[in-house]
């Protein structure tokens, strides 16, 4: 854990800004708090914070748009923390360019290693060529994976889908995203694909298939690769 | 059906005297004059009477009164003209051979009187019984039909089939104000003419517009439906012209009847308009005195604890404890406010379901990962069946399902016992059951454990309740079935069963090994 890394949290609820402000502080974050859209957008650039947490019921402008605003030039992570707990809105943030979502109320631990996960996922550059989880290794150029040193044997598809997964580790990545990544523009809607695939490279990679800890099922909403 | 039809063509028969008839009369006579000529001469005119007369006779048969007297004219005519001497003239020279021409003519037209005379009589026997058959049969499918719509559903069918009329049923609200549309065609509105002409027939229970004397400047003509307590509301058809005779007679018995099923089911309507407001505002009631209650507890709980922690300085483990108090209300805060939006999702009859395909292992995980702690003093054993296939459900509302089912396990099972979970894919059904080895459910309550607000007699936790009713309510919008059950040797069992096909995973498109 990096103990410089600046936060900005972005929320109009004092009592969030606050309990945010505390636990984080604790845990060695430096913390900078807007209470509005417009001032979280001027300390965003002033700042250029690791991480922004954002709220999506703001007071003067609506959080989607601020994301979307944020996005244009503001490349590290973005947690969205909201009330909104519908399938439409987290999905909408996570395609504005969100890397997580969480609902309030919410465990200050599950922010937390979320927080770790997103900073930790952003210090990898996109172009790594080996990434390693644990006893995984995922060899971009190769197009290899290993598990205990030993090669997995996955397909093309298979492969594509764990990369792709790998190299945003840390970040849920929707459903509809990862269909038009891994199978293309005409498959967004066959979640049934996506759901094989996945329990079939659970079955490689995990431990316990049927209790992953490395592909993580975000409900309704898509997978999150993690540890 | 047959017996309408059959009738409907006797009809055709009896009353088509139309100009084919009377030309068809001028035909007979004429031809039998003809072929009778030669007959004439070799054994007398007055044979040739008689082939008339019997003409006359068989022709009144099934003719109406009309082409008969037609053809009684003509033949005694034909008769006179053609054969009694001296011929070619109407004269007639004996006197006997003018009073045969009388009794010819009088015989002839008796003929046909006596026998369209029976014919009438009849055509009203199958009149009548043609009538006694639709009333019959509008009778029956009406006390068939079951529930507003289904009535003037029937009742359109058997009025467009027995008059030839669309008609067009305008209801009232309950509160005697008519409606401005068609209860079954919300797209045929009235004009406001046509609705105060509507209007005017219902508080005045008369017909009205067209062929009435009141207001008859609208195309339709407006029947009231008056009831024996209520007037249900009015009838619209557009007639051709005004009903007399039996069809109006035939009309009005329609009326009645078609009144008194509408009137059986509008007041069948308003009792169920009031036993449901009775409901809900029993709901309303018992709703918010546990919520006050439910909601209370938690905050007594948190305003206690952290008073004390702010006031005064205690040890840490104190400390820990009262903290530890705050979490776990604020849980149940969390928990009470969930279950209230999942009850008002239900309520509001919104509630949608999206269906996709999911791996159910996902389902279990994030569940047991929520219930982490409440399953603890547990062991829960989950078997999932060898290749369980992916399964079609609204991921979000089966979780909320899962959730309360357990949840509600670990508020009745002893503490230490198993839980069981068992999940198969059997018959295009997935089948989940949760079993728990405690007491079981009362036996006298396991038919109500799912209605709002049941708690089990003498249960020890708090809530308000509608844990179960939501996890019926989730499941039926499922199309599926949740039970509950006493298993002898362990403890209640919930079973939830839903629909699901096995997912189209042949030909994985982009797939080389």
């Amino acid at each position: 854990m990096s103990g410089t890394d600046t936060i900005l949290i972005i929320d109009d609820e004092l009592q969030i800004r606050r309990l945010l402000e505390i636990t984080l502080t604790a845990n060695g974050y430096k913390i900078i708090h807007a209470a509005t859209g417009k001032s979280g957008l001027v300390d965003a650039a002033t700042f250029n914070p690791s991480l922004i947490i954002l709220d999506l019921g703001l007071p003067d402008k609506d959080g989607h748009e601020i994301l979307k605003k944020l996005r244009e030039w503001y490349f590290k992570p973005v947690i969205i923390l909201s009330v909104r707990n519908s399938e439409e809105d987290i999905i909408r943030a996570l395609d504005n360019g969100a890397n997580d979502y969480l609902t309030k109320p919410f465990r200050s631990g599950e922010l937390l290693a979320r927080i770790r996960a997103a900073i930790r996922s952003s210090e990898i550059k996109p172009d790594e060529p080996l990434l390693t989880f644990g006893t995984l290794s995922i060899d971009m150029l190769n197009h290899v994976a290993r598990r205990d040193n030993e090669i997995l044997k996955l397909t093309a598809t298979e492969f594509s889908l764990l990369a792709l997964l790998a190299q945003n580790h840390g970040r849920v990545l929707t459903h509809q995203y990862i269909l038009k990544e891994v199978w293309g523009h005409g498959y967004i809607e066959q979640t049934q694909y996506l759901r094989v695939f996945i329990a079939q490279i659970r079955k490689k990679i995990e431990d316990n298939p049927s209790k992953p800890t490395l592909l993580i099922t975000e409900s309704g909403i898509g997978y999150r690769f993690g540890e | 059906m047959n017996i309408r039809k059959l009738t409907r063509e006797n009809r055709v028969i009896s009353f088509s005297s139309g100009i084919k008839n009377y030309f068809l009369s001028v035909m007979v006579i004429g031809l039998t004059a003809l072929l009778c000529s030669p007959l004439s001469n070799s054994q007398g005119y007055h044979l040739v009477s008689f082939i008339l007369l019997f003409m006359v006779s068989i022709l009144a048969t099934f003719m109406g009164i009309g082409p008969v007297f037609l053809a009684s004219a003509l033949s005694a005519l034909v008769w006179n003209y053609f054969f009694i001497p001296p011929n070619l003239t109407f004269h007639i020279d004996k006197a006997e051979d003018i009073l045969m021409f009388g009794m010819f003519f009088i015989v002839a037209l008796l003929n046909g009187i006596f026998t369209t005379r029976v014919r009438r009589q009849e055509q009203l026997a199958v009149e009548r019984e043609r009538r006694t058959n639709a009333l019959f049969q509008l009778s029956g499918r009406l006390s068939g039909a079951s529930g507003m719509d289904e009535v003037l559903t029937v009742a359109i069918a058997e009025i467009k089939s027995h008059f030839s009329l669309e008609p067009f049923f305008i209801l009232q609200d309950g509160n005697k104000v008519l409606h401005t549309a068609g209860r079954l065609r919300k797209d045929r509105k009235l004009s406001p003419l046509e609705y105060q002409v509507a209007e005017w027939s219902f508080t005045h229970l008369k017909p009205a517009g067209a062929h009435t004397t009141t207001l008859p400047e609208t195309e339709q003509t407006f029947f009231p439906l008056a009831g024996s307590q209520v007037n249900p509301g009015v009838l619209a058809v557009k007639l051709e012209k005004p009903l007399h005779g039996d069809q109006k007679v035939l009309w009005e018995t329609f009326l009645a009847q078609i009144t008194s099923a509408l009137e059986r089911e509008f007041l069948g309507e308003l009792a169920q308009k009031a036993r449901f407001l009775d409901e809900s505002d029993r709901l309303y009631k018992t709703l918010f005195s546990s919520i006050s209650h439910e909601l209370r507890i938690p905050v007594a709980t948190i305003m206690g604890a952290s008073d004390t922690l702010l006031n005064s300085a205690h040890p840490s483990e104190i400390q820990h404890v009262l903290m530890n108090e705050v979490f776990t209300a604020s849980l149940r805060l969390n928990r009470l406010i969930e279950n209230l939006l999942n009850m008002s999702r239900l309520e509001s009859g919104l509630l949608s379901v999206r269906l996709d395909w999911h791996d159910i292992n996902d389902l279990v995980n994030k569940v047991t990962e929520d219930l982490r702690d409440e399953l603890r003093p547990y062991t829960l054993v989950v078997s999932v069946q060898e290749n369980m296939p992916l399964v079609r459900i609204d991921f979000g509302l089966m979780e909320q399902v899962l959730y309360n089912l357990l949840y509600n396990t670990t508020q009745y099972a002893p503490v230490a016992s198993e839980i069981h979970l068992d999940i198969r894919h059997e018959g295009g059904r997935l089948i989940m059951q949760v079993t728990d080895s405690g007491p079981g459910l009362p036996e006298e309550d396991l038919p109500k454990v799912f209605s709002k607000f049941y708690r089990a007699e003498g249960s020890l936790t708090g809530g308000l309740g509608l844990g179960l009713s939501i996890v019926r309510g989730f499941v039926e919008a499922h199309n599926g079935q949740v039970t509950a059950e006493n298993i002898t040797g362990e403890g209640a069992r919930f079973s939830l069963l839903i629909p699901s096909e096995n997912p189209d995973i042949e030909n994985l498109p982009f797939e080389k090994s």
